[in-house]
């Protein structure tokens, strides 16, 4: 909280406004004579700055706010009008978007969308109301700032009561730190897509799975993965990170105290460029009430997956004196942050091993175009039994060795519509985790290697749980259903809306007042946090008008996810993938709400070509 | 109040109190939360209401023996329980509470009263008869009786799932 300046009294215009409005209105009631000065105005302050960052493995040098990274927790409270002083302290162009807030498009920070970013030296002043009460985080929208340390957590008190109770609460907000800076990392990434994969599958696994599956299933399997530019290993594509909680690395275990009893409310934030990670408090059960800002109905669960810029508010309650790690494994299980509660200071609970690297499966690439989902469907289970040894001996090796990886550059999809789908029902599935008592969620395709499971054994919050506590929209119709097919190429690390990236794509157009689905279907290997900003994306789980909003939805690979937004803000927004590199390569959109009050309209053209880069 | 209705509610507190007991197992461990009450003996009545997800008022003040007409009024949209008992109670309700939700007893703002008649086996239903509780769907007001014997921790509670968790209980405390 260092260095947060904050004036919480009214501020003095608005007293003497009260005062004269006495003198003329002296007969309108003590209660409007009273409203101009209740109307809280707060003031602050955040300076963008170079800082230092330890993370117990490493150190660097990274960008923070306030002279430290994370920035520090911003408090509002619903109904207040912020006014927050940014003073750009480096030498390069800086922004600050406020993530998850409803608020006017010129505020919302976006260099090149919102407004034309803030110069190295000078002070922006961002103004708007609250119009809401959760947890929510603030980062950089330039470059790769966000990666490099530019981020922190914003903690809203809502008007009324809370629906639910706890004693304290903490901002528990996660970050994968990487020790090369952004920039570096995209360019690795472009040079080499697997530059930071570490999980992939060596010679000597092909040999064991030749061994176990047969060399054809081994063969097949290897081939297929080849035509998706993909590696069977790409759960994440950037590895070598340190988990961090509240700036902490696992060695220097953050930690939060409790007297035993307490109720808890631990307000989970994922502030990292790539990560997703697998939360549990062993010993604890959490229940979650609270996802991306908005109540959902309180459910309770041992372990929860939150997927970059999610957050998770969950309350749990220690009732022994005792230390309790939080252990937050990442998704592919290349690395961890942990934090600790505990009665005191100093005290440390057995933190758990990285369980085993989960791996994709062919279901996982069942969203690829070409690929026949009917038939993968009916595929025989029974009869998995390839890995014969005649077959092996029967192969000839000198052919393998002939075939040609760079014919499949082009990833021509008509050959892939030709794959063989005979062939492929004789694979061995037992090879690709594609067990049938496997487990499932409807939000990972069937038969998924990511489907997470509980390390206890217990629940595993799915995104079918969510339900809304008090749902902020009716209920109603679509107008309309756009599809954005989520696209790459991973070998080139291109990544694409619809197969075309952001530079060359046209705006996706919505009316002020429609209530669009969207539709997304994931057609890579990889998952995607799709944020829109501005607008509440109304996720589909099924449940009609009890539908969780969310402003971050997680599509899984080879999976189609619906969501929907009541079109309530003028203005442009931005719309893309999370995944930071993700977002750079072209995983963007701009959206632009067309119509609605016309104070707020045609300002967009004032936005100025300079610092335009998201 | 119609004292008909109470007298055929006392009958029927009577006739499940035996398996109220073997729930509750706590009586003979000094923790008991009470009985239920007889409504000529009733002091006073205090109104609970319920939201989505907390109690209004969340606590309150009673004499060891005396006897409680609580008037409870769900205000909320979801389902939501009044029961009166121990922590330890209400944590092997709420598996109960767990398994009525599992079984689509309660969807969110509905009871399905079939479900809760129908047999389980072993002559298990999941009625929710007990006379410490009532379950109420959004709209609906029901009244328990409640004798509180002596001191112990006793808190009402609503054990639909992820409800007491988050905080929906009040405390009794005992003059």
């Amino acid at each position: 909280m260092q260095g947060l300046v904050k004036a919480s009294q009214p501020n003095s215009n608005e007293v003497q406004l009260g005062i004269k409005q006495m003198k003329i209105r002296l007969l309108t009631g003590l209660l409007t004579l009273l409203m101009p000065a209740m109307v809280m105005a707060g003031e602050y302050g955040l300076t963008v700055d170079r800082v230092k960052i330890d993370t117990g493995d490493f150190v660097k040098e990274g960008i923070g706010y306030n002279g430290a990274s994370p920035g520090p927790v911003m408090r509002f409270k619903e109904g207040e009008n912020v006014k927050i002083n940014v003073t750009n302290n480096l030498d390069e162009m800086t922004s600050i978007h406020w993530h998850g807030l409803i608020l006017p498009f010129d505020q919302d920070g976006v260099p090149g969308i919102s407004f034309p970013g803030i110069k190295p030296g000078e002070t922006f002043t961002y103004e708007f109301p609250i119009q809401q009460a959760g947890t929510y985080w603030f980062h950089s929208h330039s470059g790769f700032q966000e990666p490099d340390g530019a981020y922190g957590a914003i903690v809203i008190e809502p008007e009324g009561r809370e629906p639910f109770r706890y004693d304290r609460e903490y901002v528990v907000q996660l970050t994968d730190k990487h020790p090369h800076s952004g920039d570096r990392i995209m360019r690795n990434l472009k040079m080499m897509p697997d530059y930071y994969n570490r999980e992939q599958q060596t010679v000597g696994e092909f040999f064991s799975d030749v061994s176990e599956n047969g060399l054809m299933n081994t063969v097949r399997d290897r081939m297929a993965w080849g035509d998706m530019r993909m590696m069977k290993a790409d759960v994440e594509d950037l590895q070598g990170f340190t988990g961090l909680i509240n700036g902490k690395g696992p060695d220097q275990n953050w930690t939060g105290i409790f007297e035993p009893g307490e109720r808890i409310r631990l307000r989970f934030i994922n502030s990292s460029a790539m990560t997703y990670f697998d939360i549990r408090i062993p010993g604890l059960d959490m229940t979650v009430v609270q996802a991306d800002g908005n109540n959902v109905q309180p459910v309770s669960v041992d372990e929860f997956r939150i997927g970059v810029a999610e957050t998770y508010d969950v309350i749990v309650r220690p009732k022994d004196e005792q230390a309790y790690t939080i252990f937050a494994e990442s998704m592919g299980r290349s690395g961890y942050a942990r934090a600790t509660l505990a009665p005191e200071e100093g005290m440390e609970a057995a933190v758990p091993k990285l369980r085993e690297a989960a791996r994709l499966t062919m279901a996982d690439m069942g969203g690829m175009p070409g690929m026949d989902h009917g038939s993968m469907a009916g595929m025989d289970h029974g009869n998995m039994d390839m890995g014969s040894s005649e077959g092996v001996s029967g192969m000839d090796h000198s052919n393998m060795g002939s075939m040609d990886h760079s014919n499949m550059k082009g990833m021509d999809h008509s050959n892939m519509k030709g794959m063989d789908h005979s062939d492929m029902s004789g694979m061995d599935h037992g090879s690709m985790v594609m067990g049938k008592e496997g487990p499932s969620d409807p939000f990972y395709a069937k038969g998924s290697g990511l489907v997470p499971t509980a390390a206890n054994g217990g629940k595993f919050l799915s995104y079918a749980d969510l339900k809304a506590q008090d749902p902020l929209y009716e209920d109603r119709e679509p107008t309309r259903e756009i599809e954005l097919r989520l696209t790459g190429n991973m070998e080139r690390y291109t990544w694409s809306i619809n197969g075309v990236k952001y530079e060359d794509a046209d705006p996706i157009r919505l009316k002020y007042g429609e209530r669009v689905r969207f539709k997304f279907v994931n057609e890579t290997m990889m998952t995607h946090p799709m944020h829109l900003h501005g607008m509440w994306s109304i996720l589909d789980v099924g449940a009609g008008q009890w539908n969780p909003i969310k402003h971050t939805v997680s599509v899984n690979p080879g999976t189609t996810v619906y969501m929907e937004t009541e079109v309530d803000e003028p203005g442009q927004w931005a719309f893309h993938c999370h995944l930071s590199y993700h977002a750079a390569a072209g995983m963007f959109r701009k959206v632009i709400v067309e119509g609605g009050p016309e104070s707020t309209q045609a300002k967009t053209e004032v936005i100025a070509e300079d610092g335009g880069e998201v | 109040m119609n004292v008909s209705k109470l007298l055929v509610a006392g009958v029927a507190f009577s006739m499940s109190a035996g398996a109220f007991a073997a729930g509750a197992h706590g009586g003979g461990h000094g923790a008991s939360s009470g009985e239920p009450g007889k409504a000529s003996e009733v002091a006073r009545t205090i109104t609970v209401e319920m939201y989505d997800n907390y109690y209004e008022p969340e606590e309150i003040t009673v004499k060891p023996g005396e006897t409680v007409r609580f008037v409870v009024e769900n205000k909320g949209s979801l389902v939501h329980e009044f029961n009166i008992g121990t922590p330890a109670m209400h944590e092997s309700h709420q598996k109960e509470m767990m398994m009525m939700v599992e079984h689509g007893v309660i969807q969110g703002g509905k009871l399905n009263h079939d479900m809760m008649n129908m047999d389980m086996g072993n002559g298990h239903s999941m009625k929710h008869d007990d006379p410490n509780s009532v379950l109420l769907e959004p709209g609906q007001s029901k009244e328990v009786v409640w004798k509180f014997s002596d001191k112990g921790n006793i808190e009402f509670a609503c054990n639909v799932p992820g409800h007491y968790q988050s905080g929906m209980y009040g405390d009794v405390n005992f003059e």
